[in-house]
């Protein structure tokens, strides 16, 4: 009786606890900007400093890197994200994550320095230089270094970058860069040359001698230095090529071999003794080991990396971004500001239609107005986490960028029901049902309730389909997938509005970035002619005319919120910097302070 | 003659009023007046009716309130949550409008999602108890009352089940239903999710229950009074449903009130671990689980389920032990 007496006084006991305890304290507006820290303030895009990229010499293509300040070599650095790579084939590699990854791993023809913050050079990485043209932009030729060599030992020819881009015309290779390819065949490159496996070569690549590798494109290109860069374009040895397997086991040509990778749970990377510093201008390499963690949410990492604690000193994070439950407490706490990066994202984001779906306009028209971009902001933790753009091109990255505002973004950003319910009435299915596809992570699914409460405001029935994080872009990128609404993330892959546009609206294919199947003979034949322009300016303002033009004739998508990257690192990590382009916290300068 | 006959009633009356009341008790009769006398026991049913009748009436309660527990009220009203999604006023935004205040982020009511919450929790943890129970007493008498063979067999069964992972398989298999089951061009339907929780809690629930009966019935059924029932020719059924089954009702029901808040916390256990039921069907575990990611700024979003689920169960456990106490009241502390 006793006993039990006693327990009925701890539930009473509890339960007064629990009534005193709650009186926690209100949360009163945006904290105010913690003082000394200059980019800190609640407006981050103010701040921002778009990059700058000019093209080095081959002076500056000879290595080593160039060290940043207080710069300690060796120990282990630990990195932790979310999702662990879903692939580690150069010729697969178009997320930022993974290409982030394959610095530490595969090398390319050329590369960016980085000189100053926001400074960057493109440099020759494998090559001495970042390439000579000739034949006004037609012929690109190249000449590799001395001392470059595969993990094994084994020098790097001419021949293996040749067999490296001719591979990804193979059918297993359904990720990556397209460029290349299209500039040396075709548009649908994959019909014109189907790879080097059943022993037909590729002649608009020559390899006169061991160390001189000539490209021939079709029509001119006079940025394809930039081209080579990507991360896409990362050599394969042809000698050990693997085909499908390469995924899984990729050769090292970059200054780290994987020891050891469990799938989704860590990978572990040792020095590659056969890479030299003084051939890489990119790589500083500073740390001996590298583990990379994966498996926790955002929020797991950023509670990691604020209390500091032992191990987790020497840990950062390539893409964990702090969570919109910690970002008062983080850009509140003064103590954290020396380890906040911040920086807001190059990338354009886009909750694509599917038109093959979704024929009609109106109704594409009606989820625009209706659509609830201060919400969804809220959810990802407000003004300081994410902006609401209204163009496709990003206003971050675009050189003459011009607003324009076609759904009153601006006006009335929780969305216009009424306009929307308007314009449903006008199209062919007043009560249309759309299935909407999204990355299940904690974030998105709550972004997907308010999305699915916005829309079925209006009339619209939202069916949502999670989808695995993992393998979430290739969900999407099949071309007979079965949604009608989801999003993607598409980046400049080097600094010109030619890398957007007519990627986006491109070629349609299983994998291809044109998730809304956009196939506009005028749009493309526009697209055509400003590629083609030879005036900059020209082109940029071409480039802006012609995303309004899109949104208004064809609306093939609905502009989503701009995030804002605020990331913390562990406090003994030294040369931590978010990369402006790639928008990863890139490995080059890592280094472990002691 | 002129003698009145009171006697005739004397006579009567006395042995009616002096006889000590030997009313033929059933033990269900003998447990609920010791149960009565049991003021923990009477507590703790008071406190576990009250939370069925919020569960039952969910709906009336949203209609008496005003609210509903899926309008992002947070979000349609501006004031309530500041730039980062966390309510302006304090205690988590709890106000007269709000009673247990706002949802970070979402902006949705907590007390009705707490309501809907329980109510969907209390209904898959109610299915699957009864589902357990149901089969935990049909496997646990016919292994114990036929042995042999068929013993040997759902032993070796329950074997397996008790020493299997659940946890694990149902985390690895939810996904894998909805694959099989679901068209990629749907939802998943709530149904779908919940039938799937209850088949699972079930189909490793029901093994302990079993054995336990198991062991009992195997005592009993070399006992004198099932022998004499033999003897005058009762059939196996007459058997366990009339001589066996009425003295195991005492761990039966011991049993499932121990097995309800079980089934509610692994209930929310799953949903902490995102295998449960899914936005935007209000969830007990699911609660915690956003209650243990925003605490650092909003402790009050944790106190409110959690809170709730700790009486809960405490209160069941201890109905369970009062109506243990009642049923056995030689085993009295």
């Amino acid at each position: 009786m006793k006993v039990r007496t006693r327990s009925a006084m701890a539930v009473l006991a509890i339960g007064a606890l629990a009534l005193t305890s709650a009186c926690a304290e209100g949360n009163q507006g945006a904290p105010a900007a913690p003082s000394g820290s200059a980019g800190a303030s609640a407006p981050a895009v103010e701040a921002y400093k778009a990059p700058t990229i000019t093209v080095g010499t081959a002076e500056d293509s000879k290595g080593p890197a160039i060290e940043p300040e207080g710069v300690v070599k060796g120990g282990t650095v630990t990195m932790i994200d979310r999702d662990d790579f879903s692939h580690m084939d150069p010729g697969q590699l178009y997320v930022n994550t993974e290409t982030n990854f394959s610095l530490l791993i595969a090398r390319t023809l050329t590369g960016y320095k980085r000189t100053a913050k926001s400074e960057y050079k493109l440099v020759g990485d494998l090559a001495t230089d970042t390439g000579t043209p000739s034949d006004g932009g037609k012929t690109w030729t190249f000449t590799l270094k001395d001392g470059v060599k595969w993990e094994d030992g084994t020098p790097i020819t001419s021949e293996d970058v040749k067999w490296s881009m001719e591979r990804t015309f193979a059918s297993f290779i359904t990720q990556g860069p397209t460029y290349i390819q299209q500039w040396l065949t075709d548009v649908d490159h994959k019909k014109a040359y189907q790879g080097p496996y059943d022993g037909k070569r590729l002649d608009a690549i020559e390899t006169p001698d061991e160390k001189t590798i000539v490209y021939k494109f079709k029509t001119p290109h006079a940025d394809a230095n930039y081209a080579f860069a990507m991360g896409g374009y990362g050599i394969v040895p042809k000698a050990k090529d693997t085909k499908e397997k390469y995924d899984k086991a990729p050769v090292s040509s970059g200054p780290y071999i994987i020891k050891n990778h469990v799938v989704d749970k860590s990978i572990d990377l040792e020095r590659n003794p056969n890479w030299d510093p003084a051939t890489d201008p990119i790589r500083g390499a500073y740390p001996d080991k590298w583990r990379l963690e994966f498996g926790q949410e955002a929020l797991q990492i950023t509670d990691r990396l604020m209390a500091d604690a032992g191990p987790d000193q020497t840990a950062f994070t390539f893409y964990a971004t702090v969570p919109p439950e910690r970002l008062q407490q983080v850009l509140g706490d003064p103590a954290l500001a020396p380890r906040l990066m911040k920086s807001p994202s190059p990338y354009g984001n886009y909750y694509y239609f599917n038109l093959d779906r979704m024929k009609d306009q109106k109704i594409r028209q009606a989820i625009n107005y209706a659509w609830p971009s201060k919400q969804i902001q809220q959810t990802m933790g407000g003004p300081a986490a994410a902006a609401l753009p209204t163009t496709i091109l990003n206003e971050n990255t675009t050189v003459g960028y011009q607003p324009y505002d076609l759904f009153n973004k601006t006006t009335k950003p929780e969305g216009d029901i009424e306009k929307a319910k308007q314009l449903l009435a006008e199209s062919s299915n007043p009560t249309p049902t759309i299935v909407y596809a999204y990355n299940q992570t904690p974030v998105q699914e709550q972004v997907t309730v308010v999305i699915k409460s916005a829309l079925e405001k209006a009339g619209i029935k939202v069916v949502a389909k999670p989808l695995d994080r993992k393998t979430y872009y290739d969900s999407i990128g099949l071309t007979k997938n079965e949604f009608d609404l989801y999003w993607g993330g598409w980046g400049a892959d080097w600094p010109s509005g030619s890398t957007v546009m007519p990627v986006i609206f491109g070629p349609i294919a299983d994998g291809a970035p044109n998730y809304s199947h956009l196939k506009d003979e005028a749009i493309t034949k526009k697209m055509d002619e400003i590629t083609a322009m030879t005036d900059i300016d020209a082109q940029n303002a071409a480039w802006m005319a012609l995303d309004k033009e899109i949104q208004e004739t064809i609306t093939p998508l609905v502009v989503a919120e701009n995030r804002i990257a605020n990331t913390l690192h562990g406090s003994k990590i030294g040369g931590a910097e978010i990369d402006p382009q790639s928008w990863v916290v890139q490995p080059n300068r890592i280094f472990v302070k002691q | 003659m002129t003698i009145p006959a009171p006697a005739a009633s004397t006579t009567v009356e006395p042995p009616a009023v002096k006889t000590p009341e030997t009313v033929g008790r059933s033990p269900g009769q003998l447990m609920w007046l010791r149960f009565r006398r049991d003021p923990t026991g009477i507590a703790s049913a008071g406190v576990v009716i009250f939370f069925f009748l919020v569960a039952i009436l969910a709906p009336v309660i949203s209609w008496l309130y005003g609210k509903d527990p899926y309008t992002l009220y947070g979000q349609d009203t501006p004031g309530l949550l500041n730039d980062f999604g966390y309510p302006v006023l304090p205690n988590g935004g709890m106000s007269s409008d709000f009673w247990f205040g706002v949802e970070p982020n979402l902006g949705r009511d907590v007390f009705m999602q707490l309501v809907y919450g329980i109510r969907t929790s209390l209904l898959i943890a109610m299915v699957a108890t009864i589902l357990i129970s149901v089969i935990g007493i049909v496997m646990g008498i016919v292994a114990g009352y036929a042995g042999g063979r068929t013993d040997y067999f759902i032993g070796r069964l329950i074997d397996l089940v008790l020493s299997f992972p659940s946890t694990l398989f149902i985390i690895a298999f939810m996904p894998v239903v909805e694959n099989l089951f679901v068209d990629p061009s749907e939802e998943t339907p709530v149904w779908l999710r919940a039938v799937t929780l209850i088949t699972l809690l079930t189909a490793f629930g029901w093994a302990g229950i079993a054995r336990l009966l198991r062991g009992q019935v195997l005592s009993m059924r070399e006992r004198e009074f099932v022998e004499a029932a033999k003897v005058t020719g009762a059939s196996p059924a007459r058997i366990i449903f009339k001589e066996l089954l009425p003295n195991l009702w005492t761990p039966i029901l011991i049993q499932s009130t121990l097995l309800l808040p079980a089934m509610v916390t692994a209930e929310a256990a799953l949903s902490f671990l995102g295998v449960g039921m899914i936005e935007p069907i209000p969830d007990w575990g699911r609660m915690f689980l956003r209650g243990t990611q925003v605490y650092q700024n909003d402790i009050t979003f944790l106190i409110f389920p959690g809170a709730a689920l700790l009486i809960f169960v405490i209160a069941f456990n201890l109905l369970g032990d009062s109506v243990r106490d009642a049923f056995d009241p030689k085993l009295k502390r």
